[in-house]
C-alpha cells in the first residue's frame, strides 16, 4: 500500500513543483473528506488493470467468429461490457475495420482521447502535438513514418475522436493463422494495430 | 480572423491541421509513480464530481501556448485540476499553499 | 429528443468564434460534411466545462467530410475522409451540392 506521506521516487533527482502539487492535491482533498484516503490507490490499479491485451483479446475473438465481429461492429460498448471487460469511467466504444479497400486511423486532435478501458493509457507519440496536428492532414505521411504503407487506391478514413465516443480499431487478420487458438492471434496484435497506425503482427 | 482573434479562437490544443508538424516523436517514456496518481487522481475527482474531464480540459486550454508548450500532459492536468477546485470553494490557495509547504518539509525538498 | 439530422443528410459545421471551451475543432468549421452515424444525446460539454450542470443534453452525431475539401494540399485518395464527432447545435442543413 502507498503511503501518501512518502516521497516520490523519481527518476531523475528531487521531486520536482509539480510533483509535490500532486501530492498536496490529493492529501488536502482526503484531510476535508473531499475523495477516500484509499482512492487513489485503489484507481491506480484498476489502471494498471487495464492495458492492450484486453483489446486484442477482442481483436482475436472477432478473428475468429464472425458473429462477433458483427455484434462489434455494431454495438462495441454493449459487447464490451457483455464480455466482462470492466468498462471502469462508462466509456462509449465504437469498433472500426480494417478492410482490403479501407484503412481506419483514430487520432484526437484536441486533447487525448483513447479507449482506456481496452488499451490502457494512450502512448507519448499518439498524445503528441506533431501527431494530433498531422494525422488529420496527411494520413498517408503519418502512417509511413510508422512504417506502414498505405497504397494510393486505398480509402483511409481518419477518426478524429472529439467527444464522447471512443474507438478501438480491428486489424485484418494476417496470413497463415488459419486454425490458431484465440490466445495465439491475440498475441499477434498490437497496441498500434489497433490505432491504425500499424497492422497486426505477422506469423 | 485577425491575428489577435486567431490567439483566442484558435485555442493551443486545437492542433487539427496546423503548422508546425513535425517529425512524429520517437521517445517512449515510463509513467512515473506521480504522473499514474496524478491520472487516477482527475479519475477520482471526475467520479466525485469535483472537477469532471470538461473542467479539466477547459482549465488546461485557459492555461494558455505558453504553458500548454512546455509542460507536460501531467503538470498541466495537475495544474488544471487545482485551479478548478479553487474556482469552486472547495479548496483556497493558502490550504494548498501550506500543504504543498507540509510536503516539502517531509519530504525535505526545497522549494 | 428527436434527432434533427439523419444518416446520410448534409450538413454545414458552424462558424461561431466565441471565446472558452468548445469541441469543435477549427479545421472543420464552416465545412460540409454528410451525416455517418446519429449517437446519442449527451450532455453539452460547453455547459459542462464552466461548472454550471444545468443538464442540458445535446444530441451529438458523426460527420464525414471529403478530405480535399478540408486540406487545400491534399494528396491522397479522392475517397480519402475525415470523421468527427460534432453536437447538434453546430450543424445546419447544407444546400443541396450545385455540381
Amino acid at each position: 500500500m502507498t503511503d501518501v506521506h512518502a516521497a516520490v521516487e523519481t527518476a531523475d533527482g528531487p521531486p520536482d513543483y509539480f510533483e509535490v502539487l500532486v501530492a498536496a492535491l490529493r492529501e488536502l482533498l482526503v484531510a476535508k473528506g473531499l475523495i477516500g484516503a484509499d482512492e487513489v490507490r485503489a484507481m491506480v490499479e484498476t489502471l494498471d488493470a487495464h492495458g492492450p491485451t484486453i483489446g486484442a483479446g477482442l481483436v482475436a475473438r472477432a478473428w475468429a467468429d464472425p458473429d462477433f465481429t458483427a455484434r462489434l461492429l455494431d454495438d462495441a460498448t454493449a459487447v464490451v461490457e457483455q464480455s466482462g471487460i470492466d468498462n471502469y469511467d462508462d466509456t462509449r466504444f465504437i469498433v472500426l475495420e480494417q478492410t482490403p479497400q479501407v484503412h481506419n486511423l483514430v487520432v484526437c486532435t484536441l486533447c487525448s482521447c483513447y479507449p482506456r478501458p481496452l488499451l490502457g493509457l494512450p502512448p507519448d507519440r499518439y498524445k503528441s502535438r506533431p501527431y494530433r496536428s498531422r494525422a488529420v492532414r496527411e494520413p498517408r505521411a503519418v502512417l509511413a513514418e510508422f512504417g506502414t504503407r498505405v497504397p494510393e487506391d486505398v480509402r483511409i478514413r481518419v477518426h478524429d475522436s472529439t467527444a464522447n465516443m471512443r474507438y478501438l480499431v480491428m486489424p485484418m487478420r494476417p496470413a497463415g493463422t488459419e486454425g490458431w487458438s484465440e490466445q495465439q492471434l491475440a498475441d499477434l496484435v498490437t497496441r498500434d494495430s489497433m490505432i491504425g497506425v500499424s497492422t497486426a503482427r505477422r506469423p | 480572423m485577425s491575428e489577435k482573434s486567431d490567439l483566442v479562437v484558435h485555442r493551443a490544443n486545437d492542433v487539427g491541421g496546423r503548422a508546425p508538424g513535425g517529425p512524429l516523436t520517437r521517445d517512449e517514456h515510463e509513467m512515473t509513480p506521480s504522473e499514474k496518481a496524478c491520472h487516477a487522481l482527475l479519475n477520482v475527482l471526475d467520479v466525485h464530481k469535483l472537477v469532471n474531464t470538461e473542467e479539466k480540459r477547459r482549465a488546461v486550454e485557459d492555461l494558455g501556448g505558453q504553458i500548454i508548450g512546455s509542460l507536460t500532459y501531467y503538470e498541466r492536468c495537475a495544474v488544471a485540476a487545482s485551479q478548478v477546485l479553487m474556482e469552486k470553494g472547495l479548496i483556497t490557495s493558502e490550504e494548498l499553499g501550506r500543504t504543498m509547504d507540509d510536503v516539502r518539509r517531509r519530504w525535505a525538498v526545497e522549494p | 429528443m428527436t434527432a434533427r439530422f439523419g444518416v446520410g443528410e448534409r450538413v454545414r459545421i458552424a462558424t461561431r468564434d466565441a471565446p472558452g471551451h468548445v469541441r469543435t475543432p477549427v479545421y472543420v468549421r464552416g465545412h460540409v460534411g454528410v451525416v455517418e452515424r446519429v449517437l446519442p444525446v449527451f450532455l453539452d460539454p460547453e455547459q459542462e466545462a464552466y461548472g454550471v450542470n444545468s443538464g442540458v443534453g445535446i444530441r451529438l452525431y458523426r460527420v464525414r467530410i471529403p478530405q480535399a475539401t478540408l486540406w487545400p494540399d491534399y494528396r491522397g485518395n479522392a475517397d480519402d475522409v475525415l470523421e468527427l464527432e460534432v453536437y447538434e447545435h453546430w450543424l445546419e442543413p447544407a444546400e443541396e451540392d450545385p455540381r
